[in-house]
């Protein structure tokens, strides 16, 4: 499109003319490339969208840029200035899109991709990425929950399907695969240009045996030719917690409660006056006459949380060269006194064109990182306990009372300072015109060093032993190459081919030494030297090194039909050391067809149709959740006292984990499983992408169903064999799902802008099976013969797991008994407790599900499932000139939360049940009881969150060397919409809350200034 | 240049590129017994074995906690009362563990057995390892067929994935066989050599006395779980004698009564003379196994203060930080000992002290606690208490109970005397004298792991025990195989699984 103010030519001249490009929506478009058809005259637009050249009337001069459609202006002699508005070109908008070993352009994508915008995520401050996608891409779940600083984030696409492997989808950098995506600390989120996740088995099966997770691919910002800008931006955080804190407040209320308690289970009351295991507890009359304090625990342990983070960020780029330099300092201060994270990271990249064919580039990061952990401050604590005892010295409720704040911050020392390296160097060489060479070497060195020193007033242990110094040393090391070629053609104005063929090499190694020392003479060199503890009790606790390799072949074939019929295979071979012998290499597959239904003759006429794509795919990734050495046959160390000192002794039998109440049984592994190899995903996914109106609404939908086979488990052996478990291949799981993403620009003018985008992902996840009945170790529900194993943690409450994975049900639903109301006075509880207490008046009336009047554990059930009906997130975002609004929200639907709340909460003691009190929610108080685990502590977890408000302004200076100001001001989780009685629905995969404090409310004001 | 550079090393990286896996940082079947001391550290890991609490445990909640002697405390929790009140079965977790644990011992002593023979080492060394592997094999199979009766039998190293199901052993006598033909062959190899923690050629000597004793008294008694075997009692009662009679000739400074009856309870004298086999653990380990937690279990609560015994001569002693007091001691076991008995007044106690003499009222009331465990110098949980393997009183008591009245006597009389009680009732017959022995074993080696399998081999479990009134002796005579080894191991079914 092009406007010009007058038309009319008068004579040719040469002189000076001036312009501005911009795109529709009014923002300048910088680095547009203004010249002439016989290239005399060339010049590019600044950051302003401005350019400047002589010309004669009459000239043509044509505007270009990428993912623009290349527009003409002819210039006049009656006008001096010129304003071009670039249409976008369908063909290029969002232009090309990262996949593994490659890009293609988005309209070619066969595959499940998804890419994040990063432009409203810049803006949140945080430590890492990964936590602010949630919401931003169908298919994708982020679970933040916790928020302790430097807090990683819980990501999964769509859905679990492992239940000893990782979930956790791969997070590759720039090309480098970077681990596990929840924890990208060591790149800073303004140095990011982009984001991909590769969600189908087409997409991700290009990583073989590490794509059944699916990948997160991150790009990070290249400098624009011929501009040099700078720029400085600092964000302060200030939290509050949005919820007021769960603890007594009135002593008096505090001290009844706990006799009622103690009463109610045939128990001597607490507060009468009485030592009991040392600790006095004052007579009610004593609280009453102000004998005891009132302490403010709360004040002394907490304070209010405040981040902030600095960013310099310089890039600059010339024909040949261009370097993006990128500093940050990150400064998080939790809510906890002296709870704190730390973080400098320099992430630099550069490049260089050293022949017209060929360019070498680097890029690298640097990140230090400390974590000074003050974590559980009691600030519940008693608050009759005064801080001080009249001496001054710190009152302590008894001789064993190791929870005063003030001792704890004063002796209690944990710190890990972490140093992480990265750098990649590549070399990109065109060797004929569509024959391109790509080969990389990566390099990442992770080391971290944890010092903790607990001194004998902060523990048991600590005490009995005269403290305890921990060392943990951990190296991680990582050198990979990849090269790769691509050759791409197309003739015959119909044929688009594109091969490309590589291979990589992939050496992970891992050091970890954990060492402690106890029975210090003082406290005072803390654990500056292990060595001034008892020599008998120093001891080296971990000692592991880990060695593994992967050597892979992989290819991709691209082939394009007219441009409407797209294919698309990839093949990748992976050999890893991991592996067992009889199993070294797995070979992932995949093909993907796309059809661009809108290039067909019948719809040339719908003009407002800009795209109509449709998608399939089917391929097999893999999940080498194995562990190195995890095959072969291992023997077990111990200590044996042998005539008086300790010999070291070495047999058959290794211990692989514990079991039992407080872990005190050993579990014993070490045979060897030559045949253990990878877990198979296997997905098939089927999608569509529409675009209409000048692409201003979209939608892409996706359907899938991903199984996962071959899942690594335990099985258990004989117990004559010596051995309990080995690893075997065995149970499966489904995933299936679907995924919509839907932007509109709904007003799109020069001056304003209103966009939306809601996303919306709905996943099943179902266990398949779990191997053999017996061998695996399976119990069965007695009414209804399903099989299950428990997962997860232990909940010591309830004397039981909370999650199982059952046959036939989602991964991690809950199992317990059913409950319904209280059991009031004088009505039949329905069963007898052999024990005399649960079937007494006032407490929860359980249901006799087998009608035996027996309460047993054959009267539990599935009680609720943790897993979310599907999930949604609506972003709206607006624009007039330089102000601009956008606001988040993320929703969550019929995800089930554990919530144990009901059993501590001074909210809910204080509603109790009491014979004039009949309630039919909260039961008596009786410490006597044993708590089932049943569905009364189940709870809708939906939720619906204000996640993120922000209002920015932006001023364009446009001087030289002032080019932008921008100031902004964020609230994070302003308000949550949820019948949750807990401080947060938010809670991690198993759907266990697990307490903690309120979650925070963020205020940021942020200032970035553009030189 | 660059490319080629960055070629090569592609190259280079992937050429140098094994996917075979090489063991780092651990010991595996590939890379042990190549040296002696690879063989002693082998050797003493089959030691280990005992040391877990599973097994170590097991020493009550099997020996003791099912009989007439002692009960567990209401609220622990665990399958404790299921073996208290005679309510177990295939799937009780602690006779699950102990089972466990014996094969544990067992083929951490096969491997030794089997890998010691390609180990280039002196003759003397191996034949003192390979006795001590084939005393504990022994000694891991005594414990399984009195305690569980017919069981797979394993004589090699489990290896490989097609070993671990090992063929349930013919009959119960198969592994008796093994029991003898092992301890024999120790015998013969070992050397006396006493070390606190091994065995040695008395300890093989002591056991096998004990294995003969529990056969012959099983055969004449006519006890259900010995009814099968083929062994002449009379005979076997004389094997029994013999073996008892080779311990009771040791260097009685090295092997022999100790006079003292507190000085044999006492952990800073883990040598002395009535150890013949004890286990080896230390207060100065870091971890339960390395140490012990017993006095925890035997001793009582008084919320976290510590508590004190007083003996006879006034004595007090640092007994317990913070105990659990799981192991109570029957009042009617108690009070069937003289009142006069030091066993009684000593070492079984019901009143405690606090540090400066004063009684203490106990929260969990007023019970008896045997005070056989006790470590003053306890570090928290972690004690030097030692459980006794083989005793030398208990295998005077198989030679009297064996040999019967001539040379019984003197031996009934010396332990009595040391208690400071008065003679067994002099002229007894054959039969009178060795109950009244079997009864003395129960007042000398109360708390100490004997007592079910005394009732057990005559056959007296359901005649003795209350909560055991109810089954049939056949049904006490062993502990089912655990349901574990039922479901996984095809050689072991319901079915053919006569424990008899």
């Amino acid at each position: 499109m092009l406007v010009l103010t007058t038309v009319l030519p008068l004579w040719a001249q040469t002189r000076g003319i001036s312009g501005t490009v911009t795109d529709p929506s009014g923002q300048p478009v910088a680095g547009a490339a203004v010249f002439s058809a016989d290239g005399k005259q060339f010049t590019t637009t600044d950051e302003q969208g401005r350019f400047a050249l002589r010309a004669d009337a009459g000239t043509v001069l044509t505007v270009s840029f990428l993912g623009f459609t290349d527009t003409t202006l002819t210039v006049t002699a009656a006008q001096d200035s010129y304003t071009v508005i670039l249409a976008p070109d369908v063909q290029m908008l969002d232009d090309v899109v990262v996949i593994g070993y490659g890009a293609v352009s988005k309209s070619d994508l066969t595959g499940s991709v998804a890419s994040v915008k990063m432009g409203p995520l810049s803006d949140i401050t945080s430590s890492s990425v990964d936590g602010l996608l949630q919401g931003r891409a169908a298919g994708l779940q982020v679970m933040n929950t916790s928020q302790d600083p430097g807090a990683t984030a819980t990501i999964r696409i769509r859905g679990n399907s492992s239940i000893n492997g990782s979930n956790t989808p791969l997070i590759v950098v720039n090309g480098f695969p970077m681990g596990e995506a929840g924890s990208l600390t060591s790149i800073n989120t303004a140095d990011i240009a982009s984001i991909e996740i590769l969600k189908d088995a087409s997409a991700s099966a290009i990583y073989g045996s590490r794509g059944a997770n699916g990948v997160i691919l991150v790009t990070t910002r290249d400098a624009k030719e011929g501009v040099t800008t700078a720029t400085l931006r600092h964000q302060t955080v200030i939290s509050t917690l949005s919820d007021k804190l769960d603890i007594w407040y009135d002593p008096m209320l505090m001290a009844q409660v706990a006799n009622e308690e103690q009463t109610n289970g045939g128990l001597t009351p607490l507060y009468i006056g009485q030592t009991l295991g040392g600790v006095y507890y004052p007579s009610l009359l004593e609280i009453q006459n102000g004998q005891w304090a009132h302490t403010d625990w709360v004040d002394l342990c907490l304070r209010t949380p405040v981040v902030n983070s600095t960013t310099l960020a310089v890039n600059s780029a010339s024909s040949k060269a261009s370097f993006n330099l990128n500093v940050n300092y990150y400064d998080d201060e939790g809510l906890y006194k002296k709870d704190a994270y730390r973080k400098l990271n320099l992430n630099l990249g550069f490049s260089y064109k050293l022949l017209d064919n060929l360019t070498v580039s680097t890029y690298g990061v640097l990140s230090a990182t400390t974590r000074n952990k003050m974590d559980g401050l009691e600030y519940g604590r008693n608050p009759l306990w005064p801080v001080y005892n009249e001496d001054g010295s710190y009152y302590r409720a008894s001789a064993t009372d190791f929870s005063h704040p003030l001792v704890r911050l004063e002796d209690y020392y944990d710190q890990s300072k972490g140093r992480d390296i990265a750098q990649s160097g590549a070399l990109d060489w065109t060797i004929v015109e569509g024959l391109k060479f790509h080969t990389q070497i990566d390099y990442r060195y992770n080391s971290s060093v944890q010092d903790i020193y607990e001194a004998s007033t902060t523990s048991q242990d600590a005490f009995d032993n005269g403290g305890i110094a921990k060392v943990n040393m951990d190296k991680y090391q990582d050198i990979l190459s990849e090269t790769y070629l691509t050759w791409s053609r197309k003739w015959e104005d119909r044929h688009d081919l594109t091969l490309m063929a590589g291979h990589s090499f992939d050496r992970e190694e891992k050091r970890g030494l954990y060492t402690t020392a106890r029975g210090f003479v003082n406290d005072v060199l803390r654990n500056e030297n292990m060595n001034a503890g008892d020599p008998e009790l120093r001891q080296i606790y971990n000692d592991g090194y880990y060695l593994s390799k992967l050597l892979s072949f992989y290819g991709r074939a691209n082939y394009a039909l007219m441009d409407k019929y797209l294919f698309t295979l990839t093949m990748r071979a992976d050999g890893s050391t991991k592996f067992g012998t009889n199993n070294k290499w797995g070979f992932f597959p995949s093909g993907a067809v796309s059809w661009k239904v809108h290039k067909e003759d019948f719809l040339q006429g719908a003009t407002w149709l800009n795209e109509l794509k449709l998608r399939a795919s089917y391929g097999v990734s893999g999940n080498q959740g194995i562990n190195s050495y995890q095959t072969l046959d291992r023997y077990g160390m111990e200590k044996f006292w042998n005539g008086g000192s300790w010999k070291t002794v070495i047999g058959p039998g290794y211990e692989v984990g514990r079991t039992g109440a407080n872990d005190r049984y050993m579990v014993w592994g070490g045979i060897s499983n030559p045949d253990l190899k990878w877990e198979s995903t296997s997905q098939a996914d089927i999608g569509l992408d529409i675009k209409v109106l000048d692409s201003r609404l979209r939608l892409t939908v996706d359907w899938y169903y991903k199984v996962t086979t071959d899942l690594l488990r335990e099985k258990y052996l004989p117990l004559t064999s010596s051995y309990d478990k080995i690893w075997v291949n065995d149970g499966s799981v489904l995933n299936t799902g679907f995924e919509a993403e839907l932007g509109a620009d709904i007003i799109s003018t020069r001056d304003f802008h209103l966009g939306a985008d809601l996303v919306f992902s709905l996943n099943r996840n179902r266990v398949l099976s779990l191997g053999d009945a017996i061998s695996s170790g399976l119990s069965r529900d007695a009414r209804t013969g399903m099989y299950y194993e428990v997962t997860g943690p232990a909940i010591g409450m309830f004397n039981q797991n909370a999650n199982i994975l059952a046959i036939g049900k989602p991964m991690n639903v809950f199992y317990g008994y059913r409950v319904k109301g209280i059991i009031q006075e004088g009505a039949d509880p329905g069963f007898i407790d052999a024990a005399g207490q649960l079937d007494q008046s006032g407490e929860l009336k359980y249901l006799d599900l087998d009608d035996d009047y027996e309460l047993t554990g054959a009267d539990r059930c599935i009680i609720g499932d943790p897993n979310p009906d599907f999930t949604g997130s609506l972003n709206l975002s607006a624009r007039w000139k330089g102000l601009d609004l956008s606001v988040f929200l993320y929703g969550v639907y019929g995800a089930d939360v554990l919530y144990n709340g009901y059993t501590f909460s001074p909210r809910v003691k204080a509603r109790r049940w009491t014979p004039d009190n009949p309630s039919d929610r909260f039961p008596r108080l009786n410490n006597a009881r044993q708590y089932l685990l049943s569905d009364y502590f189940i709870q809708d977890g939906s939720y619906l969150r204000i996640q993120n408000i922000n209002l920015g302004y932006t001023l364009d200076i446009g001087k030289r060397w002032f080019k932008q100001a921008r100031a902004y001001f964020t609230i994070d989780n302003l308000y949550t919409f949820t019948r949750f009685d807990g401080y947060d629905p938010e809670v991690g995969l198993d759907g266990i809350y697990w307490g903690g404090y309120p979650k925070f409310r963020r205020f940021s004001l942020g200032i970035e200034l553009t030189f | 240049m660059k490319t080629r550079l960055s070629l090569i090393l592609t190259i280079l990286l992937a050429g140098g590129c094994s996917l075979a896996e090489q063991p780092y940082g651990f010991y595996s079947t590939g890379n042990f017994y190549q040296t002696e001391a690879d063989a002693e550290s082998g050797l003493m890991y089959a030691y280990n074995a005992l040391n877990y609490l599973e097994y170590l445990r097991g020493i009550w909640y099997i020996g003791d906690i099912p009989t007439e002697t002692m009960y567990a405390k209401s609220d622990e929790p665990g399958d404790i009362h299921l073996l208290d009140n005679w309510t177990f079965s295939a799937n009780t977790e602690l006779t699950w563990y102990y089972f466990k644990y014996c094969y544990i011992g067992i083929n951490r002593a096969n491997t030794v057995i089997d890998r010691i023979a390609d180990c280039p080492i002196s003759d003397a060394a191996r034949d003192r390892i390979l006795g001590e592997a084939l005393f504990l094999r022994a000694w891991n199979y005594f414990n399984l067929v009195r305690t569980f009766g017919r069981v797979p039998l394993s004589l090699s190293a489990i290896v490989t994935l097609d070993q671990t199901t090992p063929q349930l052993a013919e009959s119960t006598e198969a592994i008796w066989e093994v029991v003898f033909k092992d301890l024999k062959q120790a015998e013969d190899l070992l050397e006396v050599n006493k070390v606190f923690g091994r065995a040695d050629k008395v300890a093989a000597q002591a056991l096998l006395a004990k294995a003969y004793l529990t056969v012959a008294s099983g055969r004449h008694y006519n006890a259900p779980g010995y009814r099968s075997l083929s062994y002449d009692p009379d005979a076997y009662y004389a094997l029994a004698a013999e073996q008892a009679r080779k311990v009771m000739a040791s260097d009685p400074a090295v092997y022999g009564f100790d006079d003292d009856l507190l000085h044999i309870y006492d952990v800073t004298a883990p040598d002395g003379p009535e150890h013949i086999f004890i286990m080896a653990t230390d207060r100065s380990g870091t971890h339960e196994g390395m140490y012990t937690k017993i006095p925890l279990q035997f001793l009582p609560n008084n919320s976290a203060v510590p508590i004190y015994l007083k003996y006879g001569d006034g004595r007090l002693q640092k007994a317990n930080g913070n105990g659990w007091g799981v192991f109570i001691a029957e009042d009617s076991f108690v009070e069937s000992f003289l009142s006069t008995d030091k066993r009684r007044t000593e070492l079984i106690h019901r009143q405690f002290y606090d540090q400066y003499g004063s009684p203490i009222t106990l929260p969990s009331g007023a019970k008896y606690y045997s005070a056989k465990y006790v470590d003053a110098d306890f570090i928290g949980e972690r004690t030097s208490a030692r459980p006794y393997l083989l005793r030398y009183s208990d295998i005077a008591l198989v030679l009297a109970e064996a040999a019967g009245p001539d040379e019984g006597y003197p031996i009934v009389n010396k332990i009595r005397g040391r208690a400071g009680i008065p003679d067994l009732a002099p002229g007894l017959d054959l039969e009178t004298f060795r109950k009244e022995v079997i009864k003395e074993r129960a007042l000398e080696l109360a708390f100490e792991g004997n007592r079910l399998f005394d009732l057990r081999r005559t056959g007296t479990v359901t005649s003795t025990v209350r909560e055991a009134s109810k089954l049939s002796e056949e049904d006490a005579a062993f502990y089912p195989v655990p349901q574990r080894e039922i479901d996984l191991n095809p050689n072991v079914d319901e079915e053919n699984n006569n424990r008899f």
